[in-house]
């Protein structure tokens, strides 16, 4: 019986955590769009998620796995106060682009 | 006999000054000071009145309680008493006591009045202490303890700013020669493993090779004397000490505090005779002190100064005697000059208090039918201090030219020593001429004066509206008002004092040397000179040295007095015309050869000119160094600061590359 | 109470008093002040109940030892123990705190609250240095006094405030991290020991003071010069030693009166605390695995910082003398008089250490009377400047019998406090024969001149001379009305129990000395034995080129060739191994 994730090898699972991965460090580093740039934070996080998963797999452990659904419970909570952040940038200057907020130059 | 008396001798006088420190904080109490005061030095006079005949041979000591005791180092309160410490208790108790009394009355009325006896009763607590210490370190305290009090004392019209700057002068002029001083004591400390006296007596006695160190310790040890005793090069600090309430000018500045430095070198001679070039230095720089002060006290023209000068001349005198290894007449000198200084010091107290403070010799004359009492007294004194025949300044100084004279004609005659027995009959001759130079221009000849313009009494008088807490004391006003009115004789229990004084003054001389007391005193302390010279007496003139001296020198005294009275009495314009012709040498003299000033320009000027340098140096060279040390991780930061884009996506790829330089710096270094 | 107990609970007290006050009630601020007044007497009463429990006849021994671990892993422990020196300075401290709260009490107007929190604060962290036995926890606490006091220069300092916070944090900061450095370095190399070298702790992680005097004995003469010298950058700082005193003067003139009284008073006394803590046990001897103990780095070191030291006396004494500002007077004199300490450190012996720390104690009480003093003047005529006052003797009688007396205990004059410390330390110093010597004791001792120079020249200034008192800038006479008030029962009360304290220490110092004599004596120890024995060296030396002269004279004159036995040539002396640690 071939069980179609059987046929899934462990370099799978991570090419596509670092697929996501890498995606996100692209999205945030070429957008300026505030929201698009976290929700690009937010997929490296699931890629590295995946990766924590397929590991746990692997190793017939389940930290991992418990990990991640710490991790999500996390991510979500971080969401909701980000986005609150976000709206909050944006009520101030009336953008939402990054460049927006250049305090930090030296 | 029971020592155990002896150990309260300073304490008293401890606790009198903080009874009168307690009396200056309540006007009503002020009064008491003065009582409080006299009592506690009194009864240290009895104490050692009472031990007069008690005191084991070689000493003995009386431990008190510890003080500094560490790694081996141990110096206590515990106090050696032999002899040579009985002759110096009964002259700071007894011209102490004596001189308080005179003070009560002197100071009658001065908002300080409660404040003079605290200083005072101090000032006794660290004299005796000094006298009776039984380690070098008490010794010590003593000796900056008097010091303080001197500063205290002088600076004791402290809104004066003369007395402020003599105060001061006196403290740091000392602090020189105790610099010396501690390092003595260290030394002796290295050498001998001890401080304490009687130890370190023994162990010198038994040095039979003197080291280099060994040697140098009394030359260390002598600084410290020539500061406190105010001999060349040290002296500067003393003429203007006059500027301290008289009864201090007599009691520190002439009778007790300025001999420390002789009793000091007579107490440790074991130690001096360890260099056979210690004394001999000590006699020279003495004879040369004497001479130089008062060749300067001949053209000066204020009474209490002409009268400092004459101490630092009799200390010269002392230490020449000491240098002489002849202890006894060191001693006995320092004795009977506590009588006479002491009294002529107060007399001219009594002068300045009459004349409201004035002390200009050109500004009063003929006060002998004003003042009789005082003039006969002074007197007494200026004959004592001039050597006249009998008097107690005679026998004394006497025995200091014989005992040198001798050095320098005996067997083994060291022309040094004769040399200085010249210079010290040349002296006996200058001070008996100054001496009644001042005598007899105070009371001889037409009456006049002007008064000065000071109110003793009411010094702070001033003040006392400024902050109205002080309603001026019926007395002062009293006193204040006698002054305006004319000189006056003093009243009679004011005089008391001087008469015992005048008594000592003529007849203690006589005593002490007749009935060999003297002699048998500090010949059984550690002053004791063993196995010097042969006894045999060198001769003058065919004539026994002493009886010899004893001519020569009333010779030179009775020539010196006769002088002083044809110029400065019988006709005083010759002086003038003598003035005149010497003027050069007079305005030297009378600048007392530009000491002060020498002193100023080469040594104070450019230590403070150090000290701005210093100060400069610290903001701009130091503080900017460090400032230039912090400039490093700014100038880093400024270079670093161009990475800070402030762009989010910037951060953003640095973290990327960041982490993925570090992966493979993983793989590869791993691997 | 068990005395360990009371030790947590007297560092401990300091804390709960800084957060009692916060929960004070607000907006009503006249608590505040005798709140922090009551907590720390209680501090200092608990540390007179440590002294009365103290076993005073083994006052070297690390007692009421305490240990709590914390980062197992590394060694990292809390830990806690007094000999005589600690205990000594802790009652310093508890002492002073009382007193500096009760002179701030008018003195501090605006967040009062704050200022007494951050005094007390920093009691609680300078008790925590002086009862540390493990380097890391001292370490913590030294740096942490750091805290408190930028708060209090930074905020109720005077009007160049900020600045001086900052400097004095900086340069503190820098010099305590290279300190840090080399513990770490040390802590390192015991790991690195064999575990069976004779001492418990080798091998593995500790920060054991103890443990580390074993541990540093057995680096090279080279390594411990490093570790001397990065111990004295952040102690030297500290102290501070010439050149690095800049930042002190700064500090001390812009601080509150409370803040320079503390950090004249203790914390300059923790960088000379810290020498004799840990740079002179550690590095006084290096055991050479070949030819045994050789003296260590710091008896190489001990001349040079002793000449800085001297240096340092000098060089600030005549600064002192050209000051205009009274403060800054003061704060120079302290370096000045630190100089002193430090000579007697690097004596190296019990006469000179002793010395030193008795100096450290009388310091902190003449030099804290010193500026309590000028703040009171500070808080009548809000000026500093001596020029602008004189004679100040027929206006305030009272403050002018204290300032004087301190001044007097100042200058060491004998039967006052400072007189022990000053002579002790240049006995100390002449008497060190084979590390400093008379000349050492000949040039510092100049410095007591200048000292007595510029303190004169203060007290001539300010209290004596013709009357003036300052005005301000619409020419009034400051104070309430044209009146001087003299001192208040407060602030005689401030400063009676300093002026005792240095009578008392003054004329009978016996107990306190020879309480430390003990401990001076453990931690000299190893240096102690390697200057005497390279003493006899020098002798034995001496001896030799005596014989061979002898030799070559007896050898030219054709004579027997004489091969004398020399006692003690071929084996170094022997230096006992140091004993075992207690714990």
């Amino acid at each position: 019986m071939t069980d179609p994730l059987h046929s899934l090898t462990l370099a799978h699972y991570l090419f596509t955590g670092a697929v996501l991965f890498v995606l996100g460090v692209i999205g945030f580093i070429s957008r300026r769009n505030l929201i698009i740039m976290f929700l690009c934070t937010e997929m490296m996080f699931q890629g590295v998620a995946v990766t924590l998963v397929a590991f746990s797999r692997y190793h017939q452990n389940d930290t991992g796995q418990t990990f991640v659904i710490f991790l999500l419970t996390i991510a979500a909570a971080e969401a909701a106060l980000a986005l609150g952040l976000v709206v909050l940038l944006f009520r101030r200057r009336r953008t939402l682009d990054a460049q927006a907020w250049g305090e930090m130059k030296g | 006999m029971n020592l155990d008396l002896i150990k309260f001798i300073p304490w008293l006088p401890a606790l009198a000054a903080v009874l009168c420190g307690l009396c200056c904080t309540k006007k009503a109490l002020r009064c008491l000071a003065a009582p409080i005061c006299i009592l506690s030095i009194a009864s240290g006079f009895v104490i050692a009145f009472l031990h007069r005949g008690g005191v084991p041979p070689g000493g003995a000591v009386v431990p008190f309680f510890e003080w500094i005791n560490i790694g081996g180092f141990s110096a206590n309160f515990s106090y050696f008493i032999d002899p040579l410490t009985l002759i110096m208790l009964f002259v700071v108790c007894g011209i102490g006591t004596l001189v308080a009394w005179y003070a009560a009355f002197y100071m009658k009325g001065d908002k300080g009045y409660a404040r003079f006896f605290t200083f005072v009763s101090l000032f006794i607590f660290a004299m005796t202490n000094l006298v009776m210490a039984d380690n070098l370190v008490l010794l010590y305290l003593g000796w900056e303890g008097v010091g303080l009090c001197s500063y205290l004392l002088i600076g004791y019209y402290y809104n004066k700013p003369s007395a402020v700057a003599a105060a001061k002068k006196a403290f740091i002029v000392n602090r020189i020669g105790d610099l010396g001083f501690a390092l003595g004591i260290f030394l002796v400390y290295q050498t001998f493993g001890t401080v304490s006296l009687r130890e370190a007596i023994i162990a010198a006695e038994h040095v039979s090779e003197p080291s280099t160190a060994v040697t140098l310790i009394p030359f260390l040890l002598m600084l410290g004397a020539f500061g406190k005793s105010a001999q060349l090069p040290l002296y500067v600090w003393l003429p203007d000490a006059m500027e301290g309430p008289t009864p201090v000018s007599a009691l520190i500045h002439a009778a007790t505090m300025v001999t420390a430095g002789v009793y000091m070198i007579a107490r440790l001679l074991p130690i001096f005779v360890l260099s056979p070039y210690a004394l001999p230095v000590v006699a020279v720089v003495g004879g040369l002190t004497a001479v130089f002060a008062a060749t300067i006290a001949l053209c000066q023209y204020d009474i209490k100064r002409i009268y400092a000068y004459s101490t630092i001349s009799q200390l010269g005198y002392m230490f020449l005697g000491v240098g002489a290894l002849s202890t006894v007449g060191g001693v006995f000198h320092l004795f009977t000059h506590a009588f006479f200084k002491a009294l002529l010091f107060l007399t001219a107290g009594s002068v300045m208090h009459a004349l409201a403070g004035q002390l200009d010799l050109r500004k009063m004359s003929g006060l002998r039918t004003k003042m009789p009492v005082t003039c006969w007294l002074m007197f007494v004194g200026c004959l004592a201090l001039a050597g006249f025949p009998l008097t107690a300044g005679f026998f004394s100084k006497d025995m200091i030219l014989a005992a040198v004279m001798e050095k320098g004609l005996g067997e083994h005659g060291q022309p040094l020593f004769l040399a200085l027995g010249i210079l010290g009959l040349f002296t006996a001759f200058l001070t008996a001429f100054y001496t009644f130079r001042l005598w007899f221009r105070v009371f001889m000849g037409p009456e006049q004066y002007e008064m000065g313009e000071e109110h003793h009494g009411a010094e702070e008088h001033g003040h006392d509206h400024g902050h109205g807490e002080d309603a001026k004391p019926q007395a002062a006003s009293d006193i204040k008002v006698e002054h305006h009115h004319d000189a006056h004789e003093m009243p009679l229990l004011m005089n008391l004092p001087l008469i015992v004084l005048a008594a000592g003054a003529i007849a203690a001389g006589y005593w002490a040397e007749h009935s060999g007391w003297i002699e048998s005193m500090v010949e059984s302390s550690t002053a004791a000179v063993h196995g010097g010279e042969s006894a045999h007496a060198a001769e003058l003139f065919g004539y026994h040295l002493h009886t010899a001296m004893m001519v020569i020198s009333s010779a030179i005294s009775i020539l010196g007095i006769a002088l002083a009275a044809y110029f400065h009495w019988l006709n005083r314009p010759a002086a003038d015309a003598a003035a005149r012709q010497y003027k050069s040498i007079v305005t030297l003299l009378n600048n007392k050869y530009y000491v002060d000033e020498i002193n100023d320009a080469a040594i104070v000027t450019p230590l403070r000119t150090k000290g701005e340098i210093f100060f400069a140096i610290d903001r701009l060279i130091i503080d900017a160094l460090v400032t230039l040390v912090g400039l490093v991780p700014r100038a880093l930061g400024i270079g670093a600061r161009r990475l800070q884009t402030g762009a989010l996506q910037g951060y953003g790829l640095g973290m990327a590359c960041g982490a993925a330089v570090l992966l493979l710096l993983v793989l590869f270094v791993a691997n | 109470m068990n005395p360990t107990t009371i030790m947590l609970v007297m560092i401990l007290v300091p804390l709960l008093g800084g957060l009692g006050l916060m929960f004070l009630p607000r907006g009503n601020d006249s608590a505040v002040r005798p709140f922090a007044l009551a907590y720390t007497l209680l501090t200092f009463a608990l540390s007179l109940g440590l002294a009365f429990q103290f076993d005073w006849t083994r006052t070297q021994d690390l007692q009421f030892g305490f240990f709590h671990n914390w980062v197992p892993a590394f060694g990292l422990k809390f830990g806690f123990g007094i000999d005589a020196i600690s205990l000594w300075l802790v009652l310093l401290t508890t002492f002073l705190m009382p007193l500096v709260v009760l002179g701030s009490f008018t003195a501090v107007k605006e967040r009062a609250r704050e200022f007494f929190l951050w005094l007390l604060v920093l009691e609680a962290a300078m008790l925590g240095t002086f009862v540390a036995t493990d380097i890391f926890f001292f370490y913590i606490c030294f740096e942490f006094t750091l805290v408190p006091l930028y708060f209090l220069i930074g905020i109720f300092g005077s009007t160049d405030r900020l600045r001086a916070a900052r400097v004095f944090f900086l340069y503190t900061f820098t010099g305590s991290m290279l300190t840090f450095a080399g513990v770490l370095y040390v802590a390192w190399f015991n790991t690195t020991l064999d575990a069976a070298t004779p001492f418990t702790g080798a091998g593995v992680w500790s920060f054991n003071i103890v443990t580390l005097y074993h541990a540093a004995a057995y680096m090279t003469v080279a390594q411990q010069s490093w570790v001397l010298l990065a111990l004295l950058a952040g102690f030297a700082v500290k102290v501070p030693i010439f050149p690095f005193h800049t930042w002190l003067p700064l500090a001390h003139t812009e601080a509150p009166t409370a803040g320079s009284v503390i950090l004249a008073g203790v914390l300059l006394k923790l960088g000379t605390y810290g020498l004799l803590r840990f740079a002179i046990p550690m590095t006084g001897v290096a055991l050479d695995p070949v030819i045994g103990p050789v003296p260590g780095a710091l008896v190489h070191f001990a001349p040079w910082i002793a000449g800085l030291a001297i240096i340092g006396i000098l060089y600030t004494a005549l600064i002192c003398w050209v000051q205009k500002d009274i403060k800054k007077l003061i704060a120079y004199s302290s370096v000045s008089h630190l100089g002193f300490c430090v000579l007697g450190l690097f004596a190296i012996n019990t006469i000179g250490v002793g010395g030193a720390v008795a100096y450290m104690v009388n310091h902190g009480l003449s030099t804290g009377a010193l500026f309590l003093c000028v703040g009171m003047i500070y808080e009548r005529f809000h000026t500093r400047e001596m020029a602008r006052m004189g004679g100040l003797a027929s206006v305030m009688p009272i403050w002018s019998t204290f300032m004087i007396f301190f001044c007097l205990a100042s200058v060491g004059l004998p039967g006052l406090n400072g007189f022990v410390g000053e002579f002790l330390t240049l006995l100390g110093a002449f008497t060190a024969g084979n590390v400093l010597g008379p000349w050492y004791a000949a040039v510092a001792g100049v410095g007591m001149i200048f000292g007595a120079i510029y303190i004169l020249y203060m007290a001539g200034r300010v209290v004596w001379g013709p009357t003036k008192i300052p005005t301000d800038d619409h020419g009034d006479a400051h104070g309430h009305g044209h009146e001087v008030k003299d001192l208040s029962a407060r602030e005689i009360g401030v400063l009676a129990p300093l002026a005792i304290g240095c009578l008392v220490l003054g004329l009978y110092p016996t107990p306190f000395l020879r309480s430390l004599e003990a401990p001076i004596e453990r931690l000299t120890e190893p240096a102690r034995l390697m200057i005497a024995a390279r003493a006899s060296n020098q002798a034995r030396d001496a001896h030799l080129t005596d014989i061979m002269a002898e030799e070559r004279a007896l050898n030219e004159d054709g004579m027997t060739i004489i091969v004398p036995e020399l006692p003690g040539l071929a084996a170094p002396p022997a230096v006992a191994p140091p004993a075992e640690p207690e714990r």
